[in-house]
C-alpha cells in the first residue's frame, strides 16, 4: 500500500519533470544557421529579423498566420533586392505559448544581434517580452491586440493592427445604434486578450447608460461552460458578446446554443476565423457579428492580389491575421530603407516617420505603438463573412 | 434549483468521460500494479483516429468509433509488447517507459495531424430537450448511454468470463495464479488493450463536446487519473464513481468562481484526499505492492 502510493508520487514527480524539460528543449529547438563567413564575403551582412510566435499548442494557427504574412513580405523585398542591398535574414522560433519560454527566445533573439522581433502573437507573451526587448532598445511588433500593450510607456512595442478598445468601440456603437439591441450578456476569459476585451467593450456600452444582463468571466483553458451559460440563458439576452480566442469562443458558441440560447453572437477578429467557424459549426456561426480591421480577401486590389501572392506561396487561404503581419512587416521594411542606421532608436523613429497605405487601412505609429485607428463591421453568412 | 440540476446534468457528461478515462488507469494498475502514464496521451490518439475517420473520411460516428477502438487497442498491445521486457526486471522502469511512450505518441500524433487540431461537428442531430427548464441535449445522453454500456461490458468481462477471472488472479498474486496456469503476460497484454479501447471510447466521445489537438491528453488525462485516485485507484467502481464525482466539482466550481474554476476544483479533490486518502472505495482488489 505505502509502496503503491509513493510509486504513483515518483511517477508524477517523473512526468512533471519530463513535460518541463521537453517544454524546454523543443521551445529553443530552432537552430540559427550560423553567420555566413562573416570575414571576406563579397556580399553585405544579412539584416537578423526575429519571429517569435505560437507553432504547437492550442493557439498554433495564430501563430502560423503571423508567420506566413510576415514571411510573404520578406520574401518579397529579398526578392526585390533586399534592404539597401542587404537581405533581411527571417528566422522563427516558437514560444508554445508560455510567457517562460517567450523571454527566454527573446534574450536569446538579443545575443543573436537581431534587428527587430515580430511576436508574439499573444498578448500575453508580447508583454512578458516588452521590458526585455526595451532594455535592449530592439523594437518589437507584435500581433498582440490587448490595450495594455499600449501602456508600458516603452516606444519600442508596436502593435500590427488596433486595440480592443477601437475594436469595442465599433462593436458597440453597431449593436446598441445599427442593430438597436440593449439586452446585452458578456462572457469572457481573463487571459490578457479576453480581459482587454471585456473591459473595452463593458466600457462602451457603460458610456451608452447600458448594463449587462449577464457579465461572465471563465478561467482561459476552461472547455465546458454549461455552468455560466445556464446562469446567463436565466437573463434571456438578445446578443451574446464574447470576449475569448479562437477554440474557446467556438466552444462557448457551440455548447450556448445546444443549452438553448438563442442570442446572436458577437466579438471581435476571432469570431470571424476559419477556426471559430469549425468549432461551432457554419450552422451556429450563422448571422453572428463580428468586427475586423480586415474583412474579406476581396475588399480592394491590394487586397485581392495579397490573397493571390498568398495563396501561391502557402497554399492556403489568406486571411486577417497574415494581412496585419504582412502590413506589420512591410512598414518596418519601409522604415528599413529610410534609415541607414538600424540602431533601434532610429528604426522606431524611422517608423514613426511613415505614413503606410496597408492591406488593413492606413498606418500612422503614434508614441504608444498604435498604428492603425478604425475597424469594419462584418456578419457571417454560411461560414463566410460578409462586409455591412 | 434549474441552475442546480442544469450544472449536475452539465457535469455527469464530462463526468462520464473522466470516469471512462479513470477506468483504463484502474485496469491496468489493478492487473499489473502499474501506473500507465501514457494513458493520458492513449486517449488522444483515440480521439485523433476517431475524428479522422470521421470527419475526414466522412465514416458514420458509430464505425468510426468502432474502428477506433480497433485500433487504439492494437496500439495498446504494441505499448505492451514493447515495454514487457522491462516488466521482469522492475515495474518502476516500465512506468518511466509508459512516460517514454506517452511523449512518442504526442510527437507522433503532431507528425501526422499537425499541431492545429481539429473541430469535431456532433455527429447526431444536437437538439436540446428541455426537461421541465433543464436542457438536455441529445449528445450528453448519447454519451451517457455509451459510457454506460462500456462500464457494463467491462464488468461482465471481469466478473463473468475465464480470462477476466484469471486476470483477477493474476492481479491478488502473480506467482501463485502463474503456478494455476495463468498466463500473466496475456493477462497483462490484455488489460493494457482494454485500458487503450476505453480510452477511444473516452476520445471519441469528448471530441464533439471539446476540440481534439495533441494537447487533449493533458486535459482529460490529469482530470481522470484523479478521478481515478478520488475513487481508490485501481478499483472499477471507483473508477466510474470518482469520474462522476469529479465531472460534478468541476461543474459546481465553475459557477461562483468561474475564473478560478480549474484552482478550486483541485483543492476540493486535495481536500477529499486528505480526508480518505485511499479514495472512496480504497483498494480492495490489489494489493500487490
Amino acid at each position: 500500500m505505502q509502496m503503491a502510493r509513493l510509486r504513483i508520487l515518483a511517477g508524477l514527480t517523473i512526468a512533471a519533470l519530463v513535460a518541463f524539460a521537453c517544454g524546454g528543449t523543443t521551445g529553443t529547438g530552432a537552430i540559427a544557421s550560423p553567420s555566413a563567413a562573416a570575414t571576406a564575403s563579397p556580399t553585405p551582412d544579412p539584416i537578423r529579423v526575429t519571429l517569435i510566435g505560437s507553432f504547437t499548442g492550442q493557439n498554433a494557427d495564430l501563430g502560423n498566420w503571423m508567420w506566413n504574412g510576415v514571411k510573404l513580405a520578406v520574401d518579397e523585398a529579398n526578392a526585390a533586392g533586399g534592404v539597401n542591398g542587404r537581405k533581411i535574414d527571417l528566422i522563427k522560433y516558437d514560444d508554445q505559448g508560455q510567457p517562460t519560454i517567450a523571454t527566454d527566445l527573446a534574450q536569446r533573439a538579443i545575443s543573436e544581434k537581431t534587428v527587430m522581433v515580430y511576436g508574439a502573437n499573444l498578448s500575453t507573451l508580447s508583454l512578458a517580452m516588452i521590458p526585455i526587448l526595451t532594455a535592449a532598445k530592439i523594437p518589437q511588433i507584435t500581433s498582440g491586440q490587448a490595450p495594455a500593450l499600449l501602456q508600458q510607456n516603452s516606444p519600442y512595442i508596436f502593435i500590427d493592427s488596433t486595440t480592443s478598445v477601437v475594436f469595442d468601440q465599433t462593436l458597440a456603437k453597431y449593436v446598441l445604434n445599427t442593430m438597436k439591441l440593449n439586452s446585452i450578456a458578456m462572457i469572457s476569459n481573463n487571459g490578457t486578450y479576453g480581459k482587454g476585451e471585456h473591459d473595452s467593450f463593458l466600457a462602451e456600452l457603460t458610456k451608452a447608460g447600458v448594463t449587462p444582463t449577464a457579465d461572465k468571466v471563465i478561467a482561459p483553458d476552461v472547455k465546458d461552460f454549461t455552468a455560466v451559460l445556464t446562469e446567463i440563458r436565466g437573463t434571456n439576452p438578445k446578443v451574446l458578446f464574447i470576449g475569448a480566442e479562437e477554440v474557446q469562443s467556438g466552444l462557448i458558441a457551440k455548447q450556448a446554443r445546444s443549452l438553448g440560447i438563442s442570442a446572436t453572437f458577437v466579438g471581435a477578429a476571432p469570431i470571424g476565423t476559419p477556426t471559430f467557424v469549425q468549432t461551432a459549426g457554419v450552422d451556429v456561426a450563422e448571422g453572428s457579428v463580428m468586427t475586423s480591421p480586415y474583412l474579406s480577401n476581396d475588399t480592394n486590389a491590394k487586397t485581392k492580389a495579397f490573397a493571390a501572392a498568398y495563396q501561391k506561396a502557402f497554399n492556403s487561404e489568406a486571411e486577417f491575421h497574415g494581412a496585419k503581419a504582412y502590413d506589420g512587416m512591410s512598414i518596418f521594411i519601409q522604415a528599413m530603407k529610410k534609415t541607414s542606421d538600424l540602431s533601434g532608436p532610429k528604426l522606431i523613429e524611422a517608423v514613426r516617420s511613415i505614413t503606410y497605405e496597408g492591406l488593413l487601412g492606413q498606418f500612422k505609429y503614434d508614441e504608444v505603438g498604435l498604428g492603425l485607428h478604425a475597424t469594419q463591421i462584418g456578419i457571417l453568412k454560411a461560414g463566410k463573412i460578409v462586409a455591412q | 434549483m434549474i441552475y442546480f440540476l442544469q450544472t449536475l446534468v452539465g457535469g455527469l457528461g464530462m463526468g462520464a468521460v473522466y470516469a471512462l478515462v479513470a477506468m483504463g488507469f484502474s485496469i491496468v494498475y489493478r492487473t499489473m500494479g502499474l501506473v500507465n502514464f501514457a494513458h493520458a496521451d492513449v486517449v488522444m490518439i483515440g480521439a485523433f483516429l476517431a475524428a479522422t475517420l470521421f470527419v475526414t473520411m466522412h465514416l458514420p460516428f458509430v464505425v468510426a468509433i468502432t474502428l477506433a477502438v480497433l485500433l487504439t487497442a492494437v496500439i495498446g498491445l504494441g505499448m505492451e509488447r514493447i515495454l514487457r521486457p522491462l516488466e521482469s526486471k522492475d515495474l518502476n522502469l516500465m512506468l518511466i517507459g509508459t512516460i517514454g511512450f506517452g511523449i512518442m505518441l504526442q510527437s507522433v500524433a503532431i507528425v501526422i495531424w499537425g499541431s492545429f487540431g481539429i473541430a469535431v461537428p456532433t455527429p447526431i442531430p444536437n437538439v436540446p430537450i428541455d426537461v421541465g427548464g433543464v436542457i438536455v441535449t441529445t449528445y450528453q445522453l448519447f454519451v451517457l448511454a455509451v459510457a454506460g454500456i462500456v462500464m457494463l461490458l467491462l464488468y461482465l468481462f471481469l466478473d463473468r468470463t475465464k480470462l477476466g477471472t484469471a486476470m483477477q488472479a493474476a492481479a491478488m498474486d502473480r506467482s501463485a495464479a502463474t503456478a494455476m496456469g495463468v498466463n500473466v503476460s496475456t493477462s497483462n497484454a490484455v488489460a493494457f488493450a482494454i485500458g487503450s479501447a476505453i480510452a477511444a471510447v473516452a476520445g471519441a466521445l469528448v471530441g464533439p463536446l471539446l476540440y481534439v489537438n495533441p494537447t487533449l491528453g493533458v486535459y482529460v488525462g490529469i482530470k481522470g487519473f484523479a478521478a481515478a485516485i478520488l475513487g481508490g485507484f485501481g478499483s472499477i467502481p471507483g473508477a466510474i464513481v470518482g469520474g462522476l464525482i469529479f465531472g460534478l466539482i468541476e461543474a459546481f466550481a465553475a459557477g461562483p468562481l468561474s475564473a478560478y474554476s480549474e484552482l478550486l476544483t483541485f483543492v476540493v479533490f486535495a481536500l477529499a484526499m486528505m480526508v480518505r486518502q485511499t479514495g472512496i472505495f480504497g483498494e480492495r482488489t490489489v494489493d500487490r505492492a
